[in-house]
């Protein structure tokens, strides 16, 4: 894999610890509902889940 | 369910996983070992019954906090594919066993350093086996609804892991080199990860589907819960922050488990196999998580008011509602994920004792004077006694100290010990100027405040409900260090890693640093540019001999391996094995050898004593650094000029053998013009002879003579004009005048002059028309010379009443224009020659030359000007010329012919 293709990865990394820490998380740390359940869980694991879609694209369509 | 079956049951299971671990170990196929989903699964050693059974406790009784030990491993696996992919090269190349040899042989190659890390792993991993085996009791009994035993010796937990233990003992203990791969077991945890989590999706299923009306009925239902928002929120900013802290946590224990280093590290078999695990692992623990949930808050709806333990609702639902099946699929997920963590950790842990512990400190000495086989066989009894060793103690550690604690807590604390690792073991890989006494003293401070913040009250809390007496008035003198909007955990995690990460930064820069670990920092931190090269790498002066070092060698390895070695490296740096004297490569290569069997450690140690190694200033060996450093570089460019060197020297073989044919064939040429033109002179000059020297001669007779000097002269014109023109179309000279024409009245111009010649010897000439269209690209008189010059040879060799046909057809894009004659054949092997220039003078003693000779020669000229090709071949009663020129001639290409 490029260099450049493995930032991304990292950058990734970077972007989850951010997305996970004070300021952001507890944007979503509403008692409000979103389809039904707590925000902040929809949150959390939509997050997830768009990372691993994330690194699995760049790990397949880089992958040399 | 009775004992009997269940024990039944975990009999059979664990015989299931022996098979498989045989089969694979057996086996060894290109299939298993090149699969990235084992490697992948065996990742899944992360989740053990702390997440089985204890996150759903906590996902019961403290709401979000069961999360980041989940969260905390996704933020950083992305990053994995630069940490990761180092770390597996750096312990490639180096031969590295364990983490407590990662971190040593990068602060110095120290044996103290070892030793300490360890202890550290054996602190916080022995608690966390304890934890495992508490587990697999704790469900036993309550499957089976009978009572803890207190006599150890009736107890089933007991036999269920004195199995474990030898299972562990006999697979990972079948190599010596405690490098190599161990696939048997490796296969036999992926499976068991693969069942822990089907299972409970199985019990996922269960509980969603058929306790309850799908998820959201749960949901609806467990949101009447007074706490229930509470605990599916943040508790406002301090909630948030404690959180962040334990992502923090876990984050770094992903990374340096001792477990979790061993099936990423040491047990990869492929760096790509990483690029997998990114999205796959993830993507495991999103599976498993997602039915901690629906478990957790499905538990307390139905024991709603009931005192139960919430860490075990997984067991106790199905069990409520009398579905055995499921209860003992549970189970066995349960003990499946105990039982992949005892095993790697007891493996890993029996390692880093004898590795880095027990013989660098007491057997090494012993090693010196015995020979391979007793060696090998003591390596093996002292990690076979380890992992008994380390799981009785586990098994002690449970019965006497947590068995009141809760999975959590106890996880939790070991996850804090060995996060004390992180400065050094990050340092490692990022940071040349990282020392060893900053390390340590890191270490050791961030220990004792663990130590005292978690370690001690954990355990006196135990058996005492608040600190009294001397050690309350102790505590009390810290209390101004107390954070008050973290929790206990979270805040001696802060306090330790701050404390360690300062002392570790502060004393690193402060002290000179010591030349071998500067040279190991170096290559751990570049590791990129020696990977290739990395015996080059190391730094080393001195005087030493191969024979010595070949002795110690072959006490480890044997002899026949011991020559097989040393073959492979004479060979890989180009060395005479008569070399008696040892280099640093040499140094380096044996303390590799020896690095998996005794660890890093203990093979310095012995190295060091048959060697005589000369003192190093650390400026001096910054200096061999960098040049080494520039030096690779300079050889990759080397490399790169002399490859294009080569090139070039191939380039002027080739031009200079070229040149050297076209002068031999300009001599021939010299030597054909010369004998060319003597003919005609000679005829001139005798006919002149007779004029000057008889008068008397007969008019008509003079007259005779004259013309023949006349025709004589016209030729040796021509012969001139004709080489002329050649030369003119070989350099170029000749600009090609490229228009539309119509090929069939072109073809009439060139017919016309020689019409006289062909009803003198009336020859019957035809053509045959079977071109679609009759416009094409060339140049008009180049083309009239052509057919002038073809049809003219055509004339020379046909006999009288003979035949000419000249054909026009198309075919692929290109006009084929062909000549038949009737006559004479030419001999085939100078079917090739007769384009040549003075083909005829050489080879026709028949007939006395008509033209110039070149007529061909220039024939072909002007075919490959238009990009085309000319043949001639014997067909029939005659010959044929074959001419073939593409539709359209570009101007490039005509350029390029040319």
């Amino acid at each position: 894999m490029k260099k450049r293709h493995e930032q991304k990865l990292i950058i990734l990394s970077i972007g989850l610890m951010m997305a996970f820490s004070i300021p952001i998380s507890l944007l979503f740390n509403s008692e409000k509902n979103v389809f039904g359940y707590p925000m902040i869980l929809i949150y959390l694991f939509v997050v997830w889940m768009i990372s691993i879609i994330i690194s699995f694209i760049i790990v397949k369509r880089y992958d040399e | 369910m009775s004992s009997f079956a269940l024990f039944a049951v975990v009999l059979v299971y664990l015989a299931l996983l022996f098979f498989v671990a045989h089969l694979a170990e057996k086996r060894k196929s290109k299939r298993w070992i090149n699969n990235p989903y084992i490697y992948a699964l065996s990742l899944a050693v992360y989740c053990t019954a702390w997440t089985y059974y204890g996150s759903i406790g906590v996902a019961a009784t403290s709401g979000l906090n069961y999360l980041p030990i989940y969260i905390g491993p996704i933020m950083i696996i992305p990053a994995w594919i630069y940490i990761n992919t180092r770390i597996v090269r750096i312990s490639r190349v180096n031969k590295i066993s364990s983490l407590a040899d990662f971190i040593s042989l990068r602060y110095g190659n120290s044996r103290s350093f070892s030793a300490i890390i360890t202890i550290v792993c054996l602190l916080a991993i022995v608690p966390y086996i304890g934890l495992q085996i508490k587990a697999i009791s704790e469900t036993f009994h309550l499957v089976t609804e009978t009572s803890m035993s207190s006599n150890i010796l009736t107890d089933n937990a007991t036999f269920v892991v004195v199995l474990i233990a030898l299972f562990s003992s006999y697979y990972g203990t079948r190599y010596v080199d405690a490098s190599e791969k161990r696939l048997g077991i490796i296969s036999a945890i992926a499976l068991e990860s693969f069942l822990k989590l089907f299972f409970i999706i199985i019990l996922g299923i269960f509980v969603i589907y058929f306790v309850f009306d799908g998820f959201s009925d749960i949901y609806e239902k467990a949101s009447k819960f007074k706490d229930f928002k509470e605990k599916n929120t943040f508790n406002g900013i301090e909630g948030a922050m404690n959180w962040m802290v334990l992502c923090m946590i876990s984050a770094t224990a992903i990374c340096i488990l001792p477990r979790q280093f061993h099936t990423a590290i040491i047990e990869n078999r492929q760096e790509k196999h990483i690029k997998t695990a990114i999205w796959f692992f993830p993507l495991y623990l999103l599976i498993f998580t997602i039915f901690i949930f629906p478990i957790a808050w499905g538990g307390r709806l139905i024991f709603d008011g009931q005192k139960v333990n919430p860490e075990f609702y997984s067991i106790l639902i199905p069990q409520h509602f009398d579905n055995t099946l499921i209860t003992v699929f549970v189970f066995l997920g349960g003990l499946s994920s105990c039982i992949s963590m005892i095993i790697i950790s007891a493996i890993t842990l029996s390692i880093m004792l004898s590795n880095n512990l027990i013989i660098p400190y007491g057997l090494l000495g012993k090693f010196k004077s015995d020979n391979e086989v007793q060696n090998t066989r003591n390596i093996t009894n002292i990690r076979k006694f380890s992992i008994f060793a380390l799981i009785i103690m586990a098994f002690v550690f449970y019965k006497y100290f947590i068995l009141k604690t809760s999975l959590d807590s106890v996880g939790l604390i070991s996850f804090v010990v060995i996060a004390q690792l992180a400065p050094s073991f990050f340092g490692a890989i990022f940071w040349r100027r990282g020392s060893y006494k900053g390390a340590v003293s890191g270490l050791l401070a961030g220990l004792a405040i663990c130590y005292f913040g978690l370690i001690i009250p954990q355990y006196y809390f135990s058996y005492n409900q608040e600190f009294k007496g001397v050690i309350r008035e102790m505590y009390d003198v810290f209390t101004f260090f107390n954070i008050p909007f973290l929790s206990r955990i979270p805040q001696i995690f802060f306090w330790s890693i701050f404390t360690n990460t300062a002392l570790f930064t502060i004393i690193s820069v402060s002290v000179k640093g010591n030349y071998r670990e500067r040279n190991f920092a170096e290559l751990y931190v570049d590791i990129d540019k020696y990977i290739q090269n990395h015996e080059n790498a190391f730094i080393w002066r001195g005087t030493a001999y191969i024979s010595d070092i070949k002795n110690i060698l072959e006490r480890f390895l044997g002899k026949n391996k011991t020559e097989q070695a040393l073959r492979i490296f004479n060979l890989k740096y180009n060395i005479d094995s008569s070399t008696e004297t040892a280099d640093s490569r040499f140094i380096k290569f044996s303390e590799n050898l020896l690095a998996g069997r005794i660890g890093t450690a203990s093979a310095k140690i012995l190295i060091e004593g048959v060697t005589k190694e000369d003192k190093i200033s650390l400026k001096e060996v910054l200096n061999i650094l960098e040049e080494s450093k520039e030096n690779i570089i300079l050889n990759k460019k080397l490399t790169e000029q002399s490859e294009e060197l080569q090139k070039l020297s191939n380039d002027l073989r080739m031009a200079n053998e070229s040149l050297i044919i076209k002068d031999r064939q300009k001599d021939d040429f010299l030597d054909s013009v010369a004998h060319e033109l003597r003919t005609p002179i000679t005829a001139i000059r005798s006919a002149g002879e007779i004029l000057a020297d008889d008068d008397d001669i007969p008019t008509d007779i003079k007259q005779e003579f004259l013309s023949n000097i006349i025709t004589e002269s016209d030729r040796l014109s021509e012969i001139i004009n004709d080489i002329l023109y050649l030369d003119k179309l070989e350099h170029g000279e000749i600009a090609l005048n490229i228009k539309e024409n119509n090929i069939l009245e072109t073809y009439k111009k060139a017919l016309n002059p020689l019409l006289h010649l062909i009803q003198q010897k009336n020859i019957h000439l035809s053509e045959v028309n079977l071109l679609n269209q009759t416009v094409f690209e060339y140049d008009e008189s180049r083309m009239i010379q052509l057919f002038q010059n073809i049809l003219g040879n055509a004339l020379k060799f046909t006999d009288d009443q003979g035949t000419i046909q000249t054909k026009l057809a198309e075919k692929a894009d290109q006009l084929i224009i062909t000549i038949f004659n009737t006559g004479q054949h030419i001999p085939e092997e100078d079917l090739e020659m007769i384009f040549d220039k003075f083909y005829q003078s050489k080879n026709q003693n028949i007939l006395k030359p008509t033209g110039s000779g070149l007529g061909l020669a220039i024939s072909k000229k002007i075919v490959q000007a238009h990009s085309g090709v000319i043949k001639a071949e014997n067909s029939g009663l005659g010959v044929t010329f074959t001419i073939s020129i593409p539709y359209s001639i570009t101007k490039n290409e005509v350029e390029q012919n040319q």
